[in-house]
């Protein structure tokens, strides 16, 4: 838990420890199970305003802190609105900025990863120090730092939590293709006059991005934590934009009174956060064996 | 020069230039500010004369390079600005506030140590029942955001129960229970996460020790599996355990950030975070700072900690 960023935030532990993974909670299905959970939440962020059965704003005054009942199976908070139509639409945020902070990372850290464990030599000096330095820094510092720069809000969360992921995903990828540009068919590319952009991107990508997928499967799931920490302490996403951190801040606020708003929320983070490990479990099986990623 | 004593100056050397591209980071920090940093953290203050007065202090108008030498030298000389808002030294502000983040986060990570060893110790070795439990223990504590773990501490423990209270802060010197009393709910919100990933570590890593041939031997010598796992392969798997502990400090001090501000404790992350809403730069810059430098030295010590635990470390560098 922890806003959890760290040992799947950093490749290199893995490496070390060489993670026999036997930890498989649901054997070797998890990465179907983790799968369908992430299509099922994917389905809900995009039809909640079919599947809410209110609107997410409507505020009523006669359910203030209404506990939990058929009509409202989440109860409603501290402005009467429902705690599960509310939660329906939040899964959209968080799933936004997941998924949105991780590709963004990804379209840089892919190519400088690449480049770098490609090149070596200075090349990847110039590259892989700065990013290094990055690294350096305690993630959730960083990204609130950023924030003080940049503002608050979710597409600025979105961002921060780019940032940092960047390097991560940029180490995790030249590792991997450190060992893959040693493999004989890219020295016969090399050899049959392939150029070295051709080389890397036919031959090289394809064959070390697995690490990669299931790394940026993991920092989805944290994500989603990051982003709740950050709206819960205002500066990630503002009112009105729902927010599974800005719910818990609301439930914070009226814990005495009205658990389930606290509650609810808390419980969805972590479903979510479960199906992106799960999806990485899998994975991980699959293209990680040796555990380079955490 | 020994093996050792090169392995502890490369690194050390290896230190500075993360020290300095932070340094760097935090002073520009305030200058990408998109606008007037000035004004805007000043707000209603903001009079012509004001503004005046306090650019000339950041030396707003010298050049880049220049600037930052003088934040540097005085840097040095223990002045970290000043707090515009409540007129206070940002050193002062530190020294109060830093003391409660280290024990936070030390409480935090002698409770992950304190659940997390034994339990990966357990679980390494155990029936299939403890591997169960553990394995429960470490999806649930990574999956559950500290912050909401202590909001459901708070609702245990303070509401429900009545047994402490639900935030506020004691300090040390008014007497160690009552300060207790304060730090435990947010130290155990912060720690159990900790101690999953610990548990994780230990376990794996016990795993892989207890495969080796050299527990073979030790087992067919006629030891008892106690002393083995113990004596012998828990120090062998001292390594991945320490550097996760290591990692996981900046772990740590991020979730401070969020969890002082839960609990209502007076720390260095709950500082920055009022100062950011209330555009107080001066003092973001110093909490930022503070909190990054503890950040690397932990990482150096994790670091040459490892060559004490592993000799091959210190001769390979």
């Amino acid at each position: 838990m922890t806003t959890g960023v760290a040992p799947a935030l950093d490749p290199h532990i893995g490496i070390g420890v060489r993670v026999r993974r036997s930890s498989h909670v649901l054997g070797g299905r998890s990465g179907m199970v983790g799968a369908i959970l992430l299509a099922l939440l994917i389905l809900i962020a995009i039809f909640a305003p079919l599947l809410a059965p209110y609107d997410p704003e409507h505020i009523d005054t006669a359910r203030v802190l209404g506990a939990p009942n058929w009509a409202h199976p989440f109860g409603s908070d501290s402005l009467g609105r429902d705690v599960l139509s509310r939660v329906l639409f939040a899964y959209r945020t968080s799933l936004e900025v997941a998924i949105g902070s991780v590709l963004l990372a990804a379209m840089a850290g892919i190519p400088l990863g690449l480049v770098a464990g490609y090149r070596g030599g200075w090349v990847e000096g110039v590259i892989m120090r700065p990013l290094d330095m990055v690294l350096s820094l305690p993630a959730l510092l960083l990204a609130v730092s950023l924030i003080a720069i940049l503002g608050q809000g979710a597409g600025v969360a979105l961002i921060a939590i780019a940032f940092i992921y960047m390097p991560i995903l940029a180490r995790v990828l030249r590792s991997s293709v450190l060992v893959v540009r040693e493999r004989p068919y890219v020295a016969a590319a090399r050899a049959r006059g392939v150029t070295d952009t051709t080389t890397m991107v036919r031959h090289v990508l394809p064959n070390a991005v697995g690490p990669v997928l299931v790394q940026a499967t993991v920092l989805m799931g944290f994500a989603i934590q990051i982003e709740a920490a950050l709206s819960f302490l205002g500066l990630g996403a503002q009112p009105p934009t729902p927010s599974l951190g800005l719910m818990l801040l609301d439930g914070y606020q009226v814990l005495q009174q009205a658990w389930w708003v606290d509650v609810f929320p808390g419980i969805a983070i972590a479903i979510a956060v479960i199906a992106f490990f799960l999806i990485g479990d899998g994975l991980r099986r699959r293209y990680d064996p040796a555990g380079v990623t955490a | 020069m020994s093996a050792r004593s090169r392995f502890i100056l490369r690194r050390l050397a290896l230190t500075i230039p993360t020290l300095l591209a932070m340094s760097v980071f935090v002073f520009l920090l305030i200058r990408l500010v998109p606008g007037d940093p000035v004004r805007t953290m000043l707000g209603f203050r903001a009079t012509p004369e004001n503004v005046a007065t306090v650019r000339s202090q950041l030396r707003l108008d010298d050049p880049l390079p220049a600037q930052y030498l003088t934040w540097i030298t005085n840097l040095f000389q223990g002045d970290l600005g000043q707090d515009y808002i409540s007129g206070v030294s940002v050193g002062t502000l530190i020294s109060q506030r830093l003391p409660v983040t280290a024990e936070l986060t030390l409480l935090a990570m002698f409770i992950g140590v304190a659940i997390g060893v034994p339990l990966g110790v357990l679980a390494s070795q155990g029936r299939r029942f403890t591997r169960r439990v553990a394995d429960g223990f470490v999806v649930a504590g990574v999956a559950v955001p500290d912050f909401w773990l202590g909001t459901l501490l708070v609702l245990l423990f303070a509401a429900t129960l009545g047994w402490l209270p639900p935030s506020g802060w004691s300090a040390l010197s008014d007497g160690l229970v009552q300060n207790l009393r304060y730090m435990l709910l947010p130290a155990l919100a912060l720690g159990i996460g900790e101690a999953a990933y610990i548990t994780r570590t230990t376990r794996s890593a016990m795993v892989q020790v207890l495969g080796e041939p050299f527990v073979q031997f030790l087992r067919a010598k006629g030891l008892r599996d106690r002393d083995i796992v113990f004596r012998h392969a828990l120090r062998n798997a001292s390594m991945p355990i320490v550097t996760v502990i290591g990692i996981q400090f900046g772990v740590l001090l991020g979730g401070a950030i969020v969890i002082e501000t839960v609990f209502g404790l007076p720390g260095l992350g709950r500082m920055v975070v009022t100062a950011i809403d209330q555009r107080n730069y001066t003092v973001v810059q110093g909490g930022v700072l503070v909190i990054a430098t503890m950040f690397i030295l932990v990482t150096l010590v994790t670091d040459l900690l490892y060559g004490w635990l592993d000799p091959r470390v210190e001769e390979s560098a």
